[in-house]
């Protein structure tokens, strides 16, 4: 008797193919380019309007986060290799740690600040 | 969805799985080993520079708590001009130079685009492409680093030292830190520029470029934190 596996079509193709068609195109990748030294160019201008506080901090931050996201999505293919087969397992256990890893940080800057 | 025998499909995944890059395993998780490793070695940097970053906020507030209580120990470890001014900003902002990091920010991140474009070339087996982009991408780290030295060099003129207090200690150690991985980067470059001269790089092995690719993109996203938090964020 011949023992016989179900697979999904994508399964054989899965694991390489994403190298060759999955990525941005060279256009794409000047236009967040051009995108990210626009908000570079804000975040610089916000600085010098001479805001205080949360008016300060809060776009600064929300830019800055935005930059973060452009360069790790696009430039590191995360938002296109996590559409591979299981990639979105591997991309999900390592955006969960990270923003666990984040929040540890805040909570220790918080320990300091309010003097817990 | 289609049935087929254990010996077909295991032939099927053979072919799939080594068809693109020599390593040809790769995990479950649809991932080759060695981009996984990258992966995971990236994670502990983000808690290196999360933990420094964490490391300058703390004592900045600490020595601006002091400077502004005008602890005498404090004040003595740097000019008198200099105090004066954190004193009268209440941050320690009158110690950089804005216009220029920037310049140095876009710089680093004009330099994560060049390294796209020789992944891209090198897919395509373009090795003329491969070159340059590489070439290109290094000589802007090295424009970066060059801006760094310079930087350190106006902060000590200034009278900022590393062992004189807690800011100091915690400028140049975070920035520093950052310097050193971004001069990491240069040599990897420097020797994929090498490997590709020599006819080493090619389609086949573009997956080591684009490791090498994560690592430098992974430098300008951190550059991307530092900027904010320390240089905008006063």
């Amino acid at each position: 008797m011949t023992d016989s596996i179900t697979l999904d079509s994508t399964d054989t193709h899965g694991h390489s193919d994403h190298d060759d068609h999955a990525h941005p195109t060279e256009k794409q990748y000047w236009i967040v380019f051009v995108i990210l030294a626009v908000i570079t160019a804000v975040e610089i201008a916000w600085s010098y309007m001479g805001l205080e506080g949360p008016a300060l901090v809060v776009p600064l931050i929300i830019m800055m986060v935005v930059k973060f996201l452009m360069i790790a999505g696009v430039f590191m293919h995360l938002s296109f290799d996590s559409k591979m087969p299981n990639g979105r397992t591997f991309y999900l256990c390592f955006g969960a740690a990270m923003v666990l890893a984040i929040l540890v940080f805040l909570v220790v800057l918080a320990a300091f600040e309010f003097q817990i | 969805m289609t049935a087929i025998p254990v010996e077909d499909a295991v032939e099927v995944a053979d072919d799939h799985g080594s068809d693109h890059h020599d390593d040809g395993h790769h995990t479950s998780l649809g991932l080759s080993n060695m981009k996984l490793a990258m992966w995971l070695f990236l994670g502990s940097e983000c808690l290196l520079f999360g933990a420094l970053i964490s490391t300058y906020l703390l004592s900045k507030a600490r020595f601006l708590t002091e400077v502004l209580a005008g602890n005498p120990e404090v004040l003595g470890t740097l000019p008198a001009n200099l105090i004066e001014e954190f004193q009268a900003e209440g941050s320690v902002e009158p110690l950089f130079d804005i216009p220029f990091t920037s310049a140095s920010s876009f710089i680093l991140l004009m330099s994560s685009v060049t390294m796209v474009f020789a992944h891209q070339a090198i897919s395509k087996n373009d090795q003329r492409n491969t070159r340059l982009w590489l070439a290109t991408t290094a000589a802007l780290g090295s424009v970066f680093i060059a801006g760094q030295v310079y930087e350190f060099t106006t902060f000590y003129n200034e009278g900022l030292r590393f062992d004189g207090n807690l800011l100091g200690s915690a400028l140049y150690t975070l920035t520093g830190f950052h310097g050193v991985h971004v001069t990491v980067g240069i040599i990897m470059l420097l020797s994929l520029l090498v490997l590709a001269f020599r006819g080493k790089l090619n389609q086949d092995r573009a997956e080591t470029l684009e490791l090498v690719g994560l690592y430098w993109h992974f430098v300008d996203v951190v550059w991307v934190l530092i900027f904010t938090i320390v240089y905008l964020i006063p």
